[in-house]
């Protein structure tokens, strides 16, 4: 019958039809999982990005509330201190990433979660048009006095609370200014040191004699010396192959002992000590407070750069005593050996993002200090912190003395070959409401007791 | 009872939609009070569109008429409007009113259904209209987004070919009926193709013919496609020969190949097709952000309003469907395809069970341009075929589309009445 012809043949078209629409289904299937990957990272895919410029970026502040980055109604990114916080901001651009908090806290200012990509439109529900606020534990007065105390020399200044390690300043020049770093971009990537670099925690120094403290910890410790023992500086010292250590500036600090010997910063006897510890002692010192490693996380501090101990001669480990030859540390590092001696040997694990705090004031996450490891015993912290203190009081130091504040501290000197003596000072102070150590370098400034220690000297009196 | 819930369906995502859209942009608490709801520009065209859509679906059930049909085609165009209101919220209110106009041109269809059947009896005037209709933009055609099939008049544009469609499937629906027999007589053999005399496929070749015209001249390929596809359809559905099929494919190949060497705009399109990644920011860029969509939209989707599909240019007409899978993922694609599947389906339910010949063919004409129609977009938005511009059935943002598509449904669920009564 034509009638059940004609019913047949259109059931067959439609049956052809009906196929060809399930093989689109099936690519769409195909489309929208297996090949979503690839085109989701297409670097011509502008949608990610899209996503993030869609959120309202978060705020970032000070200890005391003081914005440090903020989003302006036009979108832009403003930092209202500029150079003087590039170092703890960093920055964040379209084209050129993010460092700084900006990188570090990058997803919290953006308010994402790390399982919210695969939630589809579940993380909608979690996702807000704003992202988080961020308070940092800077306090923008010691910012200040650290920044202008390098009045525009090179260098960096780093100042933790001692007890916390929460970061109070951390300032590193030549600085760039996050505020318009993409249109100078081109000329700031091809500097090799330039104002890119954060010299506090990637800038590599030899210590000079700011590593003294440590030594005098390991060789009472090792039981290389002790307190009693009565050091002759004739104002050099042998240390074999025809090669002698000298005092700075010709001195000659006759009978001292240990304490004495670091109030005047006395390198024969030091250079003494090196070599009594021997490689396998002074190594073992320099692993105990932590030169070895690096940090992660909110701070990224480089691991020092250490002599190959182990094929060390006499000379190379009197330098080393002394903070010179191939032993290189950051500013950081520094301010963390500082640490060891005024906490009672433990150091802290240094924080910069004190709490994350959601747009409408909720506390998302609150960082709890940490003890990043213990160097020393109370007991020989507190001996060190004493010699520090007589520094201060007597010695190189008494450029940091603030009246009424009981400060410690240890100044360097130190050689290098890029030109001038690196100024160092590093040290705690004992404020009414905290105590703080930092580490101060100056590049190339010469004397760390009148360079260095002045910039101390002010940024104590910013925080008292 | 049953024959009314499907309303909720369409209804809901209307009202859901635009309450989630509304809510988005006054996100103060409080904002939402009943007279500032009733202030909306678009409230009276949606609580218009709305009331007619119930008293379409009264009118079918009372007429006993199909009832299920209706609401899934209300689903589609809901979930359009929602996402148009999204993509272009200036376009809601002409959406909303062309839903209303549609919906009101689908009622005059099933009052005036013996009128339509009975121009059924004239296939060549049918034939000759359809040709003069399409032939107007050739003549008074304004060129828009690149393809020159739209008549300008005063402040509406229409396109022609979207009209068109309704008369091609009435003709071919009527001649093939008349001349079933015919065609499939063998009076001729040439290699191993049987064909009958040429007088009688002369006009299957005419209509091949003028969908090329189409293809060259006005760069309507997706018009020119979805005719020559329907032609070549329609004509095995009644004959079951597969000669014309092949003839058919032998013709438009060759087509093809003469339009690849000949025109650069065809070549254009076809080479997109093999490699968009070749230019993907200058001629691929439409057909690559579609692609990023489908692959930013994933299973989920990114929510309702949280996408991006404005990186894609014309999403809210040809590309809506790639803003509905990036917005509401894999799941929202997959549902809308089963919508055309379903909709074919019932329509084929009612094809079959007509009584006579022509409108057998009617019925099957129409269930297969719909779903060829949704096929060729949305296969060229995601690039399985090369893309033809063409709007998405009941979805896309167009009077035109959505005129003629509410037509063509009206013209099939006349036909289910039918299958009561005989």
């Amino acid at each position: 019958m034509a009638d059940r012809k004609l019913r047949k043949q259109i059931l067959q078209a439609a049956s052809a039809c009906m196929a060809l629409f399930g093989v689109l289904a099936l690519y769409i299937v195909y489309l929208t999982t297996w090949a979503a990957e690839d085109l989701s990272s297409n670097p011509l895919n502008m949608r990610s990005a899209a996503a993030r410029a869609d959120i309202w970026r978060g705020t970032i502040y000070d200890a005391s509330g003081t914005v440090l980055a903020e989003t302006a109604d036009d979108g832009t990114r403003r930092y209202p201190f500029g150079k003087m916080m590039a170092a703890v901001t960093g920055y964040n651009g379209e084209n050129i990433g993010s460092t700084g908090v900006e990188g570090h806290a990058n997803r919290a200012l953006l308010g994402l979660t790390d399982d919210m990509q695969r939630m589809g439109p579940l993380a909608q529900l979690l996702q807000t048009g704003r992202g988080n606020d961020v308070r940092l534990t800077v306090d923008a007065n010691a910012q200040k006095a650290a920044y202008e105390g390098l009045a525009g020399r090179r260098g960096a200044v780093v100042v933790l609370d001692a007890e916390t390690g929460a970061v109070l300043a951390m300032v590193s020049t030549p600085a760039y200014d996050p505020n318009d770093i993409e249109t100078n971009w081109k000329v700031l990537s091809k500097q090799a040191d330039g104002a890119l670099l954060n010299r506090c925690v990637q800038g590599l120094y030899p210590p000079g004699s700011t590593i003294k403290p440590m030594i005098a910890d390991a060789a009472l410790t090792e039981g290389a010396t002790d307190e009693k023992e009565v050091f002759d500086c004739t104002g050099t010292l042998d240390v074999g192959g025809g090669h002698t250590i000298g005092e700075s500036h010709g001195e000659v600090h006759g009978k001292v002992t240990l304490r004495d010997a670091v109030t005047e910063s006395c390198n024969v006897t030091f250079g003494t000590l090196g070599m009594r510890l021997g490689d396998a002692k002074l190594k073992k010192a320099y692993e105990r407070f932590g030169f070895a490693e690096g940090i992660g996380e909110d701070i990224v501090m480089e691991q020092s750069h250490l002599p190959d101990f182990g094929k060390l001669s006499n000379g190379d480990q009197a330098q080393v005593a002394i903070g010179q030859g191939t032993l290189l540390v950051t500013p950081m590092h520094m301010a963390l050996l500082a640490d060891a001696f005024a906490n009672g040997g433990r150091i802290m694990k240094p924080y910069l993002v004190q709490q994350v705090v959601s747009p409408n004031g909720m506390v998302v996450s609150e960082t709890q200090p940490s003890v990043w490891r213990t160097a020393t015993s109370p007991e020989m912290a507190a001996i060190i912190d004493s010699y520090m203190e007589r520094v201060v009081e007597k010695g190189t130091g008494r450029a940091a003395h603030v009246f009424g504040v009981r400060v410690t501290g240890k100044t360097g000197t130190a050689e290098n070959p890029a030109g001038a003596d690196h100024a160092w000072f590093i040290g705690s102070a004992d404020l009414p409401k905290r105590k703080i150590v930092f580490a101060v370098l100056v590049e190339n400034g010469g004397g760390g007791g009148t360079e260095a220690a002045p910039i101390a000297r002010r940024i104590i009196e910013s925080l008292a | 009872m049953r024959k009314w819930t499907l309303m909720l369906a369409p209804i809901g995502i209307l009202i859901a939609g635009l309450m989630v859209l509304y809510l988005k942009a006054h996100p103060t608490i409080g904002a939402v009070r009943p007279e500032l709801f009733l202030g909306l520009s678009y409230f009276p065209w949606l609580a218009a569109a709305i009331l007619i859509a119930f008293f379409v679906q009264g009118v079918l059930i009372h007429r006993g008429m199909d009832h299920l049909i209706f609401p899934t085609v209300l689903l589609l165009a809901s979930v359009g409007i929602v996402e148009i209101a999204r993509l272009k919220p200036a376009l809601l209110a002409p959406q909303l009113r062309w839903l209303c106009i549609a919906m009101v041109a689908l009622l005059v269809v099933l009052r005036l259904d013996s009128c339509i059947k009975r121009a059924l009896d004239y296939p060549y005037l049918l034939g000759i209209a359809c040709v003069g209709l399409l032939g107007l933009p050739l003549l008074f055609g304004t060129e828009i987004g690149g393809s020159r099939n739209w008549l300008v008049l005063g402040p509406m544009s229409i396109q022609p070919s979207e009209f068109g469609k309704i008369l091609i499937v009435l003709f071919l629906a009527a001649y093939l009926s008349d001349h079933r027999r015919v065609l499939t007589l063998p009076s001729r053999r040439i290699l191993f193709l049987r064909l009958p005399p040429v007088r009688f496929i002369a006009p299957l070749i005419c209509i091949w013919s003028m969908a090329v015209l189409m293809f060259v001249v006005e760069r309507d390929l997706g018009s020119a496609l979805l005719f020559f596809g329907i032609a070549v359809i329609m004509t095995y559905m009644a004959t079951g020969s597969r000669s014309y099929a092949f003839i058919a494919i032998v013709f438009i190949a060759a087509a093809a190949a003469i339009s690849y060497t000949a025109f650069g705009h065809v070549r254009v399109r076809f080479d997109i097709w093999l490699d968009p990644w070749q230019d993907p920011n200058g001629q691929a860029y439409q057909v690559v952000q579609s692609l990023f969509a489908f692959a930013a939209g994933g299973v989920w989707g990114t929510g309702f309003g949280f996408g991006h599909p404005g990186f894609i240019p014309e999403v809210h007409t040809d590309f809506i469907f790639s803003a509905i899978a990036e917005e509401m993922g894999l799941i929202a694609a997959l549902m809308i395809m089963a919508c055309y599947i379903m909709i074919f389906w019932r329509a084929l339910q009612i094809t079959l069970a007509c009584s006579r010949e022509r409108e057998m063919l009617l019925g099957a004409g129409i269930s297969v341009l719909n779903l060829m129609q949704a096929f060729i977009i949305i296969a060229g938005v995601t690039k399985f075929l090369p893309l033809t511009g063409i709007t998405l059935p009941f979805v896309s943002y167009g009077g035109s589309s959505m005129l003629s598509g509410f037509i063509l449904l009206g013209m099939l669920l006349s036909l289910s009445k039918e299958q009561k009564h005989g």
